[in-house]
């Protein structure tokens, strides 16, 4: 008898009793939907953690330093030393920070009015958009001319500009923060618009305005921007000396560290996450596997009479083996197939509920699964059909 | 030219046990082409276990059988369920019919296991229905069949593959003496035509129509000659 014979079988046993198939197959559904749910929403997770890693900068190292005497600014000390390591660093900027007590003022609009709170300002250098993942959409970045001749002038975060300036161009605009007019010269391109505590609403102004708006002339924290991963490494590395020759535990504070240094904890920890989680739901895949055990050693009970005419008109072991294990493939394959519906509409509305993005299974996971069903139909199905075929022909008849 | 061969064949359960019982005690006989037999005895006498090897169902304790000069002890699993596909077909008391499958998915069914293709298998399986006029029966189910019609589809099932011997096991047991006349006709029809019959009985009656008569007791033949030969049955 021919695959194509014992298939034909299969179906009409399978349908023949559709309850207890559907029962059997339900096991299989709520295994492959448990493991495929599970895995695709840490995935999920995952990857909207690392997109936000990302937005934020990645291969972005924070350099914190403060000296308490002898001279406590490091910035053209770091920055020389910076363009030293030039195959490794892409930019440097100072960071200090500005919080405007009236917000940025244009006309009798002000940002003190926005919903979720007013803009902090940056004061940056030329580097500071390559180094936090910028990029200008309108006019123009801060240019290192700006810094060096104190000039006034800001470059908005797309929050702030859409707020400020929602029916007209910003480029060429005054505002006024707390005071001090600054011309609008360009306009950051939104990267977070979704989020409410966006990293749009910002704004960033030349580093050298920190002695008009902070009445200070130095500043203790910084970001380098490394070339590649293995770059932020090795620039920790050597920044941490440089800083250790700088300042030492006497004179000041340093801290050098990388975001990166979370993303891979942070990867790490999931992979772990999704190993233990997708063997959890596993084990209700492997408890819907013995269920189609069960079943078929039910089936093969119930069935040697039948098993018995079959043989007494010419049925080999082989097809007696087949026919049971084609019955346990296609049960489990057939619930595979309905258990991916499930967990493609399961991955759907989770994602959209706790990770508010459209997740779907991946298309390994999908193959995967189902060429895992039908292995365990296989595996589970083998020992019912071996039974069944070891019979003596008259024994088998003698069944009821 | 010898068919059929049993030389001092046992079939024991339970062996050296208390329990002990022997189905068949040392039985020896031979069947020729073409012949109609029938073996007859009284129920526990051995006479279903006779044909269960005769029909390579089951494998005897001791002795040796040879089908057509081959030694069935020499045969692998494959090669005994070819001959129960090819060269047997079996009418057994109670039908066995598949009761998932229609009668002529039933009566298909051993040819399906000789991979006959679709098409030619409709027409075999039709043509073994007619013989037994059930073709217009074909898409019943068993159980919407009566005892008689079942078994007549048994029957239609067992000559679908054209097998050269016809094993009917109390083929009219069930059956009220009418539809057992039916069913004992289309039987000698098949004999007529050149089948080689065995057929099992308790019924004297029954018996009495074959050539040769073979009467078993206590896993013994006790009788073995032909119908002119043995008197009243």
């Amino acid at each position: 008898m021919n695959v194509g014979q014992s298939f034909k079988m299969a179906i009409k046993s399978i349908w023949g009793k559709k309850a207890r198939s559907a029962l059997t197959m339900l096991g299989i559904i709520i295994g492959v939907a448990a493991v495929v749910i599970m895995v695709s929403l840490i995935q999920g997770m995952n990857r909207k953690t690392m997109e936000r890693f990302e937005s934020m900068g990645d291969n972005k190292i924070e350099v914190y330093a403060s000296k308490w005497w002898g001279g406590n600014d490091i910035s053209d000390q770091l920055y020389d030393y910076c363009l030293s390591l030039s195959d490794l660093v892409v930019g440097v900027t100072p960071q200090g920070y500005y919080y405007p007590q009236n917000g940025i003022k244009y006309g009798t609009n002000s940002t003190s009015n926005m919903e979720y709170g007013s803009p902090q300002i940056y004061l940056g250098s030329d580097q500071y958009s390559l180094c936090n993942n910028f990029t200008i959409e309108k006019g123009r970045d801060i240019a290192y001319l700006d810094v060096e001749n104190y000039n006034q002038v800001i470059v908005l975060g797309a929050r702030v500009a859409e707020f400020l300036f929602p029916y007209r161009d910003p480029v060429g605009e005054i505002v006024n923060i707390d005071g001090h007019k600054f011309e609008v010269i360009g306009v950051y391109a939104a990267k977070d618009p979704d989020s409410q505590w966006s990293m749009d609403n910002m704004a960033v102004v030349p580093s050298s305005m920190n002695r008009l708006l902070n009445k200070r002339t130095s500043f203790d924290s910084f970001i380098v921007k490394a070339v590649s991963k293995e770059a932020t490494t090795e620039a920790i590395t050597l920044l941490d000396g440089f800083l250790s020759g700088l300042i030492d535990s006497f004179s000041g504070y340093y801290s050098v560290y990388s975001q990166n240094q979370w993303m891979e904890s942070d990867q790490s920890y999931t992979n772990m996450l999704s190993l233990v989680v997708g063997g959890i739901a596993g084990i209700s895949l492997l408890v819907g596997g013995i269920g189609i055990m069960n079943i078929m050693l039910v089936t093969v009970t119930e069935r040697t009479r039948e098993i018995g005419i079959r043989m007494a008109i010419g049925a080999s072991r082989a097809s007696i083996i087949l026919q049971f294990l084609i019955e346990a493939a296609v049960i489990c394959a057939v619930g595979g197939v309905f258990g991916l519906v499930v967990s493609a509409l399961g991955t759907v509305v989770a994602g959209k509920l706790l990770l508010d993005t459209v997740l779907m299974p991946s298309m390994g996971m999908t193959i995967g699964a189902i060429a895992f069903s039908v292995v365990l139909g296989i595996v589970f199905g083998l020992y019912p059909a071996m039974k069944a075929s070891s019979l003596q022909p008259v024994e088998a008849l003698r069944g009821e | 030219m010898k068919l059929i061969e049993l030389k001092d064949v046992y079939k024991i359960y339970n062996e050296g046990m208390e329990n002990e019982v022997r189905a068949l005690d040392g039985v020896s006989l031979s069947i020729d082409r073409g012949e109609f037999v029938a073996v007859i005895g009284a129920s526990g006498s051995g006479k279903s276990t006779l044909m269960n090897i005769l029909g390579c169902l089951d494998i005897p304790t001791y002795g040796d059988y040879y089908l057509d000069n081959e030694d069935v002890a020499d045969l692998t699993n494959r090669e005994l369920a070819k001959i129960r596909n090819k060269e047997v077909g079996f009418v057994f008391q109670g039908y066995n019919l598949i009761p998932e499958l229609t009668a002529i998915e039933n009566v298909e069914l051993p040819l399906i296991y000789q991979n006959i293709p679709v098409g030619k298998r409709y027409d075999m399986a039709m043509d073994a229905l007619e013989r037994v006029s059930m073709e217009d029966r074909a898409d019943h189910r068993p159980n919407e069949m009566s005892g008689g019609q079942q078994q007549r589809v048994a029957i239609a099932r067992a000559i679908a593959t054209k097998a050269p011997i016809i094993m009917a096991d109390e083929p009219t047991g069930a059956l009220d003496s009418r539809t057992g006349a039916h069913v004992l006709e289309i039987l000698h029809r098949l004999h007529s035509e050149g089948t080689t019959i065995i057929l099992i009985t308790h019924d004297g009656n029954i018996a009495s129509t074959a050539e040769r008569i073979i009467r078993i007791s206590d896993g013994k033949i006790i009788m073995d000659c032909p119908r002119e030969e043995a008197g009243a049955l």
